[in-house]
């Protein structure tokens, strides 16, 4: 008996990557099988998440979580290939659903025709199945396959306009992660050499027994830490950020959309999956020394992770308030906002029990929160582009008496960063000064710091945002701006898009009981474990 | 993309799993061999010309691969199985096979950094890191 | 770029024109044989697809890149100066949208290889192996669906490389 659910999202995106690319002479066609393929995608993956998590879970009218699992060309985990579908990556797949729809329908209007001829709608979708793929495997080196099938697209739509400044920000993105994946092919390497498999769901089960299977921990911490600073290059996350800012000014807006909400979104995810799933139980034989207290992995990760919290937060909020264009500041705003999201991370990384998850639901509900909003104002930012054929701040000004939609649905993304109730964004904010609140109460070290940083944080999401608003929203229409025309498909779209925000906020319980069941997901490896039953060998 | 991995016959796993336990001499050959290229690698990554630093990144990715083959431990005979052969301890055939999968994509990431180098040359003028920086 | 320096039939000496006469068929030989016993020795579509190219680079190299089209194919090469017809979707050469069809042929068939799986019940990727005995001539053959696999492969290999080296080696 096999699940084709689990792995219909993938094969979705791949039939229609490959669909739209041998259609290409036809642009009509092109376009119609592209749109119909990424419905076909959002309704896999909601038939998918439906199985996974059922409504009743979502209503609070009971019903348990379910754990799926598919084992690709057959061969029993954990030698062949495990696609794992547990509400964890289920609630990544539809945060991905509900940015690349819109993004997708965007570039229909947006990416001028010719660009769109040439390969535009297979990269987004051969994109799309390396995303789906990375949030659905159960297998580290199949990651790295899923991370290369997302990244290659990738590359090619950054440099898609071609022009000097693309070209340049695609080397810097491509050579960077053409580095990040060799290194992390050395850490594959390291944790097979050390562990004897690569199935997440082995590694857990070895990690949490090491003195039964005769394996030393110590090593794997190093190769896991090598692993991590690859997913924080995927997630921008300082110290990594410096091709974030480059290569999102330099891709087409509905791409920047998808890789601020979606892509760096697939670091997140790793750096979850890796730490709280398999390295969830594992300890060291002894303490490390070098001032590091404790044995657990997770203990040992949590002051790193609060380093580069902290660095995110500061570097990407003072970035973006000395910005002058709309991409610039929406950019380094993504470095802040991450950083937001590993601050909770740390705080469950160190925390046990209630803070845990309550961490863990803090950084997925901020996660879904900023890609919906960011993607929202990306896509903004290309209406504007659109409208008046410039994003730099000294050309706009007094959009909001002339194009008010536009200007309405850049306030609602704007905040929802901030945190204005009752959007998803005051929620996310909510919950990760709760986990620090609480993590004060539990005696964590460091707790208190984390609550300051979150506050000054949050003083610079309002700093930029309000900046922004005031230099490109009020004041008198400047010449430009009188100019503009109305592109109103994208201003509907648009604006549909931000109700969507709206929508979340006030219908927030369901999101909540999803993101809760998640992070359960995310910390119970035990039940990961014997969803995936990998033989015992040895 | 994922297709060699999934064709790998994994019965021999079991045997010859953990391979860093016994460390012959090809191990301690390969590892200065790994050290030196990493080093060149590196050295050409920081170079300024932008075909040097495409090369750089391609040899580390392929230092990588050598490590990963030496991961896997080199013991026993090549994991081949033929029809009805007789056949002793073979050496770990999943890293061959992990290795595979890795030099497809390094291939496929490599000719597109290849050709992303000559647009740049197209764009800027120049392979020169410092200068496509100044314009 | 209208008036190309080079001769459409470069100025390769006679000695590597016969040689590569004679290596190119070869080359393809071996890497049609490479591809035929990849399902279960050393070959495979991606080892069989980087030698097929190979064969043709060296075409390329020592005829020039216009002898193809207008030798083999008897096509009129159109000047890259002019502008581009309609239905030219993409830069390089007119041969390179053959070579892009051969790329969209191979991904699909490796995808729907997989796909004939589900199709049966099992799970996507999975492969089967059909043992045929007594045909006249060969004996015993193996038809293992693997090869439709490693065919589309091959054909991504292909297709995916000499687009590259059409347009590359065009500018």
């Amino acid at each position: 008996m096999s699940e084709h659910v689990v792995v219909a999202p993938l094969v979705v995106a791949l039939v229609t990557a490959i669909l739209t690319l041998g259609v290409r002479r036809y642009p009509r066609t092109q376009r119609t099988i592209s749109l119909l393929g990424i419905g076909a995608y959002a309704v896999a993956v909601i038939t998918l998440a439906s199985r996974v998590v059922p409504l009743g879970v979502l209503t609070g009218g009971g019903g348990t979580t379910e754990t799926l699992t598919y084992q690709l060309s057959n061969w029993p985990a954990p030698f062949g290939i495990s696609l794992v579908a547990d509400a964890l990556s289920v609630f990544m797949l539809v945060l991905a659903v509900l940015v690349v729809v819109p993004a997708l329908v965007f570039s229909v209007l947006y990416i001028e025709e010719f660009g769109q001829r040439i390969s535009y709608h297979a990269l987004f979708h051969f994109m799309l199945a390396g995303v789906s793929g990375s949030f659905l495997t159960g297998d580290i080196f199949n990651l790295f396959v899923w991370f290369e099938v997302m990244l290659m697209p990738s590359y090619v739509l950054v440099v898609f306009y071609g022009r000097a400044k693309h070209t340049r920000a695609a080397l810097q993105y491509t050579v960077l992660n053409l580095l990040g994946s060799a290194v992390m092919l050395v850490a594959i390497g390291g944790i097979y050499a050390t562990m004897g498999t690569l199935n997440m769901a082995d590694l857990a089960r070895r990690l949490a027994h090491a003195g039964e299977y005769g394996i030393n921990p110590a090593p794997v911490l190093g190769l896991g830490a090598i692993l991590f600073a690859v997913f924080a290059l995927k997630a921008g996350i300082v110290p990594f950020q410096f091709w974030v800012p480059a290569a999102y000014r330099a891709a087409p807006a509905p791409i920047a959309a998808v890789m601020a909400g979606v892509t760096k979104k697939v670091g997140i995810y790793a750096i979850i999956r890796l730490l709280f799933t398999v390295f969830g139980a594992a300890t060291l034989e002894s303490e490390l020394g070098f001032g590091m207290a404790g044995t657990s992995f997770l203990g040992l990760f949590g002051p790193v992770l609060f380093l580069m919290a902290i660095g995110s937060i500061f570097l990407g909020g003072l970035g973006a308030v000395s910005r002058n264009d709309l991409d610039n500041v929406l950019a380094y705003s993504s470095i802040g906002q991450v950083g937001f999201i590993v601050l909770a991370l740390a705080l469950a990384a160190t925390g046990e029990g209630t803070v845990r998850t309550v961490g863990l639901i803090a950084a997925l509900i901020y996660s879904l929160n900023h890609a919906i909003a960011k993607s929202l104002l990306f896509l903004v930012s290309g209406t504007v582009y659109e409208a008046v054929g410039s994003i730099r701040f000294d050309a706009l000004g007094g959009l909001s008496t002339k194009r008010p939609v536009i200007a309405g649905s850049f306030f609602l993304g704007g905040i929802a960063l901030v945190g204005i109730p009752p959007l998803t964004g005051f929620f996310g904010k909510l919950l990760v000064f709760d986990t620090a609140g609480k993590a004060i109460v539990a005696g964590e070290p460091f707790a208190e710091v984390a609550l300051a940083v979150a506050l000054a944080g949050a003083i610079l999401t309002i700093a930029y945002f309000s900046r922004a608003w005031n230099r490109a929203f009020w004041g008198t229409p400047s010449e430009p701006v009188t100019r503009s025309y109305q592109p109103t498909t994208m201003v509907v779209l648009v604006g549909a898009f931000a109700l969507l925000v709206v929508v979340l906020g006030i219908g927030f319980d369901p999101v909540y009981r999803a993101a809760d069941a998640a992070a359960h997901a995310a910390t119970e490896w035990e039940t990961y474990v014997e969803a995936v039953g990998p033989e015992v060998i040895e | 993309m994922s297709g060699t991995v999934l064709r790998t016959v994994p019965s021999t796993i079991a045997s010859t799993s953990a391979g860093g336990e016994a460390s012959g001499q090809p191990q301690v050959i390969l590892a200065v061999v790994l050290g030196l290229l990493f080093a060149l690698g590196t050295f050409l990554v920081l170079r300024k010309d932008v075909v040097r630093v495409v090369w750089g990144v391609t040899i580390i990715s392929q230092a990588a691969n050598v490590y990963l083959v030496t991961m896997g431990g080199l013991r026993g005979s090549v994991p081949i199985l033929s029809h009805g052969g007789a056949h002793g301890a073979v050496t770990d055939p999943l890293v061959q096979a992990l290795v595979l999968t890795a030099i497809v994509i390094g291939f496929g990431t490599t000719a597109f950094a290849l050709v992303l180098t000559y647009r740049v040359y197209e764009e800027h003028g120049t392979i020169d890191l410092s200068e496509v920086n100044e314009r | 770029m209208s008036a190309d320096p080079r001769p459409t039939d470069s100025d390769t000496t006679i000695i590597a024109q016969t040689s590569t006469r004679v290596v190119v068929p070869i080359i393809l030989l071996v890497a049609i044989a490479l591809l035929l016993q990849g399902h279960n020795l050393p070959g495979g579509g991606f080892i069989a697809g980087v030698l097929t190219v190979t064969g043709f680079a060296l075409i390329y190299i020592i005829y020039g890149l216009r002898y193809v089209e207008q030798g083999l194919l008897h096509r009129t090469v159109v000047p890259r100066s002019l502008p581009a017809g309609d239905d030219e979707s993409q830069a390089g050469p007119p041969i390179s949208k053959e070579f892009g069809e051969i790329f969209t042929t191979g991904l699909a068939l490796a995808a729907g290889s997989g796909l004939v799986a589900m199709a049966f019940d099992l799970p996507f990727l999975s492969q089967g192996v059909l043992f045929v005995e007594g045909l006249p001539l060969y004996g015993h053959v193996e038809f293992a669906s693997a090869l439709a696999f490693d065919l589309g492969v091959y054909l991504v290999v292909v297709g995916g490389l000499l687009t590259i080296l059409a347009v590359v080696g065009a500018e």
